[in-house]
């Protein structure tokens, strides 16, 4: 059977009363039996759905699942990004799932979202705590068409494209501490972490891997945590539809990346200084555990290096690393 | 293509000044590379056609149009090869601090076998062998801070 389950369901967006089966029927054209088939396939997917004969059905409640038709649906079919999606169960890391697709040939534009990560991971190893149902794991296969040492050019364009999104699906307002975590009152509530499959002069793939704390509650929070975390439901109150914010956040990185590819990194690099949370502020950088530097934060360069201004006019040029705000 | 075209287009190539060539369509990828240091010609396939792409190490083409061909590497430099970094950034061995490193001096690696990880604002970049090759020498400190094109390791194809 077609999938036009995706078809239905923006016929009831926008709506709060019954839909008819005619009207359903005829916009799809296809039959009526087929209709009450793709409706009763829904519901096996979790949607709630009312029938009454002489109405028509009525989506009662979406399930709290991950569904690549209902992001995109929101997305549209002319985004790069999000070209297409694969929602996944369990996964052990979607960073390795799309890594491994893109090996095999996935295309550019591909993204992939997963329900729980078994080895959720972060930088050196850590790793990335990734509950069932309740918050964003997601990874993008980028086949840019850049030179591999401008490639983390890509960190700040993913980076600006999740606090953008945060703040038009909550109204709060995020801020980025160099290079990509995005944080909500000094609490950290998305991570992002990059891989890249290069040849010295080409890139074969990039992927750009979002973690995204959305309904997460304050007991699903490890207590060794090494940093103050949060989540958009503990930030905001209330919990969000993970569909609807992923569909925001697509449609966000698909408008910068193409930003980015059509006029380089400067628009993506002002919007990201303006939401750095280290402006005019003195930072410390340890790396592997030990101090690399303390100085006043001095923007970031062209690469996205960022520049720590220590005593008069030594400037040092930070690559990786943990900042800390002082 | 087959091996007949594949002649051809050596030829071709070999015939001119291009050291570098490169095509890819939907099938294949054929990337050519000729230079003093010795001819490489590489022939990949997508996974869904061939499971492990094949690297040729071709004896040297003397270019028909040059009278004076290249003189042949010398044995040294043929061992000298190196992996060298393709971003700037940090250097790292292994995985995780914690973690055991990719791989020691001394030993053997399978081409595509990770090498280490070198980062740049949160983007990690695995370098992988390009050929099978023993590791002779670890060129760069863990954690150590890489310049574009500076060498990593010393190889040596086995």
């Amino acid at each position: 059977m077609p999938r036009i389950g995706g078809k239905i369901l923006p016929l009831f967006r926008g709506r709060s009363g019954f839909v008819s089966g005619e009207e359903i029927s005829r916009e799809l054209n296809v039959s009526r039996t087929a209709v009450w088939k793709h409706i009763n396939r829904l519901r096996t997917e979790g949607y709630v759905i009312d029938a009454i004969p002489s109405q028509g059905y009525r989506l009662v409640s979406n399930p709290d699942i991950m569904s690549a038709e209902e992001i995109a649906a929101e997305t549209g079919a002319k985004n790069v990004i999000g070209s297409k999606i694969v929602c996944l169960g369990e996964t052990g890391s979607t960073n390795a799932e799309a890594f491994r697709m893109a090996a095999e040939g996935e295309a550019h534009g591909t993204v992939v979202f997963a329900e729980s990560q078994l080895n959720g991971k972060g930088r050196l190893g850590r790793r990335w705590e990734s509950p069932p149902g309740a918050n964003i794991y997601c990874s993008v296969i980028l086949r840019p068409d850049i030179m591999p040492h401008e490639a983390p050019q890509l960190t700040f364009v993913s980076a600006v494209a999740v606090a953008r999104a945060i703040r038009i699906s909550t109204s709060l307002a995020p801020s980025i501490k160099w290079p990509n975590d995005i944080m909500l009152q000094g609490r950290k509530v998305a991570g992002l972490l990059n891989e890249m499959s290069a040849e010295t002069d080409r890139i074969n793939f990039v992927i750009l891997g979002i973690g995204v704390n959305v309904n997460m509650t304050g007991e699903q929070f490890p207590p060794d945590i090494r940093y103050p975390a949060t989540s958009l439901f503990l930030e905001h109150g209330d919990r969000l539809s993970r569909n609807d914010f992923a569909a925001v956040m697509l449609k966000e990185l698909d408008q910068l990346y193409c930003g980015f590819v059509a006029d380089g990194f400067a628009p993506a690099r002002m919007e990201w200084q303006s939401l750095c949370n280290a402006n005019g502020r003195a930072v410390t950088v340890s790396d592997s555990g030990r101090e690399v530097v303390s100085g006043m934060f001095a923007g970031i360069d062209d690469d996205g290096a960022m520049l720590v201004r220590r005593g008069g006019s030594d400037i040092v040029r930070i690559l990786t690393g943990d900042v800390r705000i002082s | 293509m087959d091996v007949k075209d594949l002649k051809v287009l050596i030829k071709m190539i070999t015939e001119t000044d291009i050291t570098e060539f490169e095509m890819e369509n939907a099938d294949e990828k054929i990337v050519l590379k000729r230079g003093p240091r010795g001819e490489l010609v590489a022939m990949a396939a997508p996974a869904s056609y061939i499971a492990s792409p094949q690297t040729v190490h071709m004896p040297s083409f003397p270019p028909a149009a040059h009278s004076a061909a290249p003189s042949a590497p010398a044995a040294d430099e043929e061992s000298g090869e190196t992996v060298n970094s393709p971003i700037v950034g940090t250097f790292y061995r292994a995985p995780a601090p914690d973690a055991a490193p990719y791989v020691e001096a001394g030993q053997v690696v399978e081409k595509g076998q990770v090498l280490c990880i070198v980062e740049a604002m949160k983007l990690m970049n695995e370098i992988e062998a390009e050929f099978r090759c023993r590791i002779v020498k670890v060129c760069k400190e863990n954690a150590q801070a890489v310049e574009f094109g500076d060498p990593l390791f010393l190889v040596e194809r086995v």
